[in-house]
């Protein structure tokens, strides 16, 4: 880890000899340094799932919130430094607001991506500002065009995807979701599937502290609306995940 | 590694994705002295260890009202704490103005949140050092937050923050879980005594604790000093009858060792 970029890495106004802007670079560690957040796009539906750390015994349960509405039809999970994601989301908001009120129609997805991917474009701009330091999935589920899900990245590079995850363990998550049949998955075993996939796969015991399970979906059953998966559904996807545990033994 | 060339400016990330402004504002959270608190169903409550310059100044407040249902205790740079404040008041004020009724809690801590966020991002402002925790009751329900200059916001059920807060916090972590059902008094007590733990060889008197509460039918009231002496007296009692057992079993020691002594 020693100067790569060193002497052009201190400004996101300054490109190194090889093209690089560091800055942006660094950004992207930031993500990698936060915990795990998936989004799979199902058959019927989005679902986002959120690996939690839970730093504090005492901190109430659902508190810091990984994801987050727009609007009734959009749903937002974030990875890296929440406080970037939560002002990202509030411009998010604004822009949603902005449009059914010049429009009188919810915002399409795709709009609203590429809105938000400008948005944290400009924050690479300039030497005064510094980029955001997250990822963002965003997803949304419509009858006609079926479900949609995008990522955007501190470069504010946006993709669409049918699977997707970012932060710390991605790699090893991506892995496993490119094994899962999405196009025949049903939304109630994506949940299921999140589950399985942050807690025995990107989850290490051993080294980190407790888990904490966020997740939502926009799905044919929410008809559209971003909801967070009922505590009831977590609960029986965690025991079948231990089940599978106990049948590998 | 990398802290001298990456940390002087918040707008600039560290080769590993940090930004060490940001963690230094944390640390002038640290340095102030311990704030903590605790909440049950039906009450919430601060307490603070203040700290004065010299004997003939008074003590720093560190517990703040915002609105009848509504306080702030703080821990970090006081001037800061002020900025912050005013925002609060008048956030409370203009939702009562408008609305007619008290302003969410959670709601005001996450203007907050953002407020604080968008000093992090921009070259030539600075975090605020200061930490802070809200409580406060609105929907029948108590709520306890902490603020800190990253603009991340938390719910907690009980919390420590401040130089030596870590003891506050493990005698915290050993006895939240019974809050829940507490009433006022002994609310307040496991408040006191988990000051205690972080006070170190200072003493606790009337002039150097602050203890504020809110909760149903309980508007936001920071006690006034004969108060807070009733609760330390309390407090001393139940520590000078573990100091009297614990003599007498040193007692005991002594003439076990003499015995042996004898024999020798």
């Amino acid at each position: 880890m020693s100067g790569i970029g060193t002497g052009y890495d201190l400004y996101p106004t300054t490109f190194s000899p090889d093209g690089r802007i560091f800055q942006v670079e660094y950004a992207h560690k930031a993500v990698e340094n936060s915990s795990t957040a998936i989004g799979l796009c199902c058959k019927d539906g989005v679902v986002f799932g959120v690996e939690k750390i839970i730093l504090s015994k005492m901190l109430v349960e659902g508190t810091n919130r990984r994801v987050f509405s727009v609007g009734e039809h959009i749903g937002i999970a974030t990875a890296g430094l929440t406080a970037d994601g939560r002002r990202i989301v509030q411009n998010a908001r604004q822009e949603a607001k902005n449009y059914e009120n010049f429009t009188s129609d919810i915002i399409p997805i795709h709009v609203l991506t590429e809105r938000l991917s400008i948005y944290v474009q400009v924050f690479t701009l300039y030497n005064y500002i510094r980029p955001f330091g997250c990822s963002l999935m965003i997803g949304s589920y419509d009858e006609e065009k079926g479900p949609s899900l995008y990522c955007i990245e501190p470069d504010s590079v946006a993709l669409g995807f049918y699977g997707c995850a970012i932060g710390k363990g991605k790699q090893e998550a991506k892995t496993e979701i490119s094994k899962l049949k999405l196009s025949e998955m049903t939304c109630k075993d994506a949940v299921k599937e999140i589950a399985k996939i942050l807690i025995k796969t990107v989850h290490d015991e051993t080294k980190e502290k407790e888990m904490e399970l966020e997740m939502s979906w926009i799905c044919k059953e929410t008809k559209g609306k971003h909801k967070l998966v009922p505590k009831k559904l977590i609960e029986e996807a965690v025991e079948w995940v231990k089940g599978q545990e106990n049948e590998e033994d | 590694m990398f802290r001298t060339q990456y940390d002087s400016d918040i707008s600039i990330y560290s080769p590993e994705g940090r930004l060490y402004q940001i963690e230094y504002a944390m640390q002038a959270v640290a340095q102030g002295s311990t704030a903590l608190g605790l909440k049950s169903k039906t009450h919430a409550v601060v307490v603070t260890l203040m700290r004065s310059s010299d004997e003939l100044s008074s003590h720093q407040r560190k517990i703040f009202k915002v609105d009848g249902h509504m306080g702030i205790a703080i821990s970090g740079l006081t001037a800061d704490a002020r900025v912050l404040l005013k925002f609060m008041r008048n956030e409370t004020l203009h939702h009562k103005f408008v609305y007619g009724s008290d302003l969410p809690t959670g709601e005001v801590v996450s203007s907050l949140a953002m407020k604080s966020q968008r000093n992090t991002q921009r070259w030539g402002r600075r975090p605020y050092g200061v930490g802070l925790l809200v409580i406060g009751y609105d929907g029948d329900k108590t709520h306890l937050y902490q603020t800190s200059p990253s603009g991340n916001c938390f719910s907690y059920y009980a919390q420590a923050i401040g130089s030596r807060s870590q003891s506050a916090r493990t005698y915290l972590e050993k006895n939240f879980k019974e809050f829940p059902e507490l009433g006022l008094e002994e609310l307040v007590l496991h408040g006191v005594k988990a000051l205690k733990e972080s006070s170190g060889k200072e003493t606790l008197t009337k002039l150097n604790v602050g203890i504020a509460v809110v909760g149903k039918e309980q508007k936001f009231e920071i006690l006034k000093p004969n108060k807070v002496q009733s609760y330390l007296d309390q407090i001393l009692q139940t520590e000078g009858e573990i100091e009297i057992e614990n003599e007498n079993e040193n007692e005991k020691d002594e003439e076990a060792e003499t015995l042996e002594l004898k024999l020798d």
